[in-house]
């Protein structure tokens, strides 16, 4: 038998099977895609309730109260990102295919991303009304959320990564990503309120847009590198 | 057991494809193996046995890869695995315990993501391999509604579709019935004919001609 | 360049042997500056014409607030030689250190507080920059210390605390940076900070200096006893700790 050297599947393509894969059991677990979409949703609003029905005071406090409610939401949808494929086996035969993981994992934060993650910023602009946000705020949450989510995803991806193995997740999970999103939470926020006040938005998203690059360049080797401690 | 020089397939190369030199593993200070020291040839079937918790779960994720808490040398054509990692993974399948079928896709789907990470294969042929794994008429639904025994067949379907010469089963026979079990045995005697190794964990008594044993742990007598 | 010496260092066995040497020495060194720090910083530095006698208090916080800082980087380099060279004494450091930040990033937020109660005439102040960001480092170092509990199997847990000190060394610089800048963008009038000050004429930098000096002893110290603690507790069954404790 002679040694496998050719016909070997280019990462491109194994990138693209994988993604695909994830997108097709999302499509199958409608309730995995509604969750947090649902959660965003509630969360919201029940802020009103709990703080303020006045309007102004409800201006103050939106866009912090949107930016929480999506990292909460993206934070809760994270737990069924690796669960499954550990739980039957198919992560070990991630981690075996020669592909680089890095890559593999990359396809597993996109696809997870653009189910849990798109829908809550696509939604965003509404509950912002609801909010009373004010309209020329509307496009800085919307690109800071956008652009801002996919890093909630990729550091969560980490904690997810390192406790996948454990019996009780519990909140442990939490404990270990909200802490690293500060950063996030600090320019998502001033994305949202400070161009009111004269500045400029573009510095902000610039801002999120390098932490974007840096969690695509270095996150999933992070995760990687978990996955391959907790199934073991 | 047949002696190893006596197959045509061995002698050819002298360099077994896969051996491990004294491997040692710890578990909550527990020695599991020391001192272990194993080859496999070309066209050689080898079956790890012993008592339940004598380690040969983590002996064959450890020679995968999937674990690195262990001391000694695995050798892949008589060079350190870590050297040809991505060689050495192109050239091999391996079977859990958990098998890698996931509930909500269909097998069609599930075979068709294995392939894709390692050999792109044609639908036409995933549905002739799942039609010889006794499959035909599940094609297209979930592998939720399948029996364990199924799923069992969706993963040995995977042997069909690979190129792999290393196959490392982790007790592949445990849900198959008598069919699968007949199956399985003769799958895994045509890919030794051909040259192939495997390496397999069973407590079955396998009618296969030239299997090698390795016993870890205390012998049962 | 001779390496033996490092991987003595590394096996736990020559590492107990060789503190036990160090110990005396350290300790004796600890206490004379500790006391002299204290004494000197408690007992004798001028009032500041603006904060008063707070000064005093802010010598302690310093000193520890700086030390704090060194815990993430210790860490993440005891990860690194755990998931590279797997030296076990690595993660048992590790460990002990995580602990340890805890307890000094702790410190740090109470005497910070504790001085703010006086110049801001509240305990907890967000603008001021560096104890948020010193909040959330006592929050990664608890996450580390959860994650360690929460796993089972001690090498798993290893390498799983490991990986997490490395990337969480990592995020408290980008938090620092952030919540600096947060600070500037959000709150441009901020109270008296605790840098910009009067407290830095020489008579407030020298004790701090040997305070400095006196805490990093002091870490050292419990670091390593903690350590030797470890080695026990884990080496339990190995011979030469048998011998050690029948001895004893």
């Amino acid at each position: 038998m002679a040694p496998v050297t050719t016909g070997i599947a280019g990462t491109g393509s194994a990138f693209m099977a994988t993604l695909k894969r994830d997108l097709l059991i999302a499509s199958k677990r409608k309730n995995d895609m509604l969750n947090p979409f649902m959660f965003f949703l509630i969360v919201a609003s029940l802020f009103p309730i709990a703080v303020t029905r006045e309007p102004q005071q409800l201006t103050d406090i939106s866009a912090g109260v949107l930016w929480i409610a999506a990292l909460l939401a993206s934070l809760l949808a994270m737990d069924s990102l690796y669960r499954s494929d550990f739980e039957d086996g198919s992560l070990a035969l991630l981690l075996l295919c020669p592909q680089p993981l890095y890559f593999m994992v990359l396809a597993k934060n996109l696809s997870h991303w653009l189910v849990s993650g798109l829908p809550v910023v696509l939604v965003s602009p509404l509950i912002a009304y609801m909010l009373k946000l004010p309209a020329e705020s509307y496009l800085p949450l919307f690109l800071s959320l956008l652009v801002g989510t996919p890093v909630l995803s990729l550091l969560g991806s980490i904690g997810v990564a390192l406790t996948v193995g454990l019996g009780s997740r519990g909140l442990i999970l939490a404990v270990i990503t909200l802490p690293m999103t500060v950063p996030v939470l600090i320019f998502g926020t001033l994305a949202v309120q400070e161009p009111r006040f004269g500045a400029d938005l573009a510095g902000y998203l610039a801002i999120l847009g390098a932490q974007l690059l840096a969690a695509i360049a270095l996150a999933p080797l992070a995760s990687a590198a978990a996955l391959r401690i907790s199934v073991n | 057991m047949n002696d190893i020089a006596a197959n045509p397939a061995t002698s050819e190369s002298a360099v077994p494809m896969l051996s491990g030199s004294d491997l040692y593993c710890e578990r909550d200070d527990r020695v599991l193996f020391q001192g272990l020291t194993f080859t496999l040839a070309e066209g050689q079937v080898l079956q790890v046995v012993g008592n339940n918790g004598s380690g040969k779960t983590t002996l064959l994720s450890i020679l995968c890869g999937l674990n690195d808490s262990f001391e000694g040398k695995i050798n892949w054509f008589g060079k350190p695995v870590n050297e040809n990692r991505e060689l050495f993974l192109a050239s091999l399948l391996y079977l859990g315990h958990r098998i890698g079928v996931n509930r909500v896709l269909t097998p069609l789907e599930n075979l068709r993501w294995n392939c894709a990470l390692t050999q792109p294969v044609h639908k036409s042929k995933i549905l002739k391999v799942l039609h010889s794994v006794g499959l035909s008429g599940f094609e297209y639904s979930q592998c939720c509604i399948l029996s364990a025994g199924q799923q069992q067949r969706v993963s040995l379907a995977r042997l069909l579709l690979t190129r792999a010469q290393l196959w490392v089963l982790d007790e592949p026979f445990t849900t198959l019935d008598t069919d699968g079990v007949e199956l399985l045995e003769q799958l895994i005697s045509q890919h030794a004919k051909q040259g192939g190794a495997v390496l397999v964990t069973s407590h079955h008594r396998l009618k296969i001609s030239n299997l090698q044993m390795l016993t870890l742990g205390k012998q049962r007598a | 360049m001779n390496w033996t010496w490092f991987h003595q260092l590394g096996s736990p066995k020559s590492f107990y042997a060789l503190t036990s040497q160090w110990l005396p020495w350290l300790v004796t060194v600890m206490v004379i500056s500790m006391t002299a720090a204290l004494v000197w910083a408690l007992l004798y530095i001028p009032p500041d014409y603006q904060q008063g006698y707070t000064t005093r208090i802010l010598v302690i916080h310093v000193a520890v607030a700086g030390t704090s800082l060194a815990f993430f980087p210790l860490m993440a380099v005891a990860g690194t030689i755990t998931l590279v060279w797997r030296i076990k004494l690595a993660d048992m450091v590790a460990r002990n250190a995580a602990t340890l930040g805890a307890w000094f990033s702790f410190v740090t937020l109470a005497t910070g507080s504790l001085w703010g109660s006086v110049m801001w005439g509240t305990w907890w102040e967000w603008t001021d920059a560096r104890l948020v960001s010193m909040l959330f480092q006592f929050f990664l170092l608890l996450a580390v210390i959860a994650l360690r509990s929460a796993m089972d199997d001690n090498d798993k847990a290893a390498k799983a605390c490991a990986l997490l000190s490395i990337v969480g060394c990592i995020n408290v610089v980008i938090i620092k940076y952030s919540v600096e800048w947060w600070n500037v963008l959000h709150q441009p009038n901020s109270p008296v900070g605790m840098s910009n000050s009067g407290a830095n004429g020489p008579e407030f930098w020298l004790p701090t200096l040997l305070m400095v000096v006196a805490v990093y002893l002091f870490l050292t110290v419990s670091l390593i006893l903690s350590t030797r603690n470890e080695i026990l507790h884990r080496e339990r069954k190995a011979q030469w700790v048998r011998e050690l404790l029948a001895a004893s």
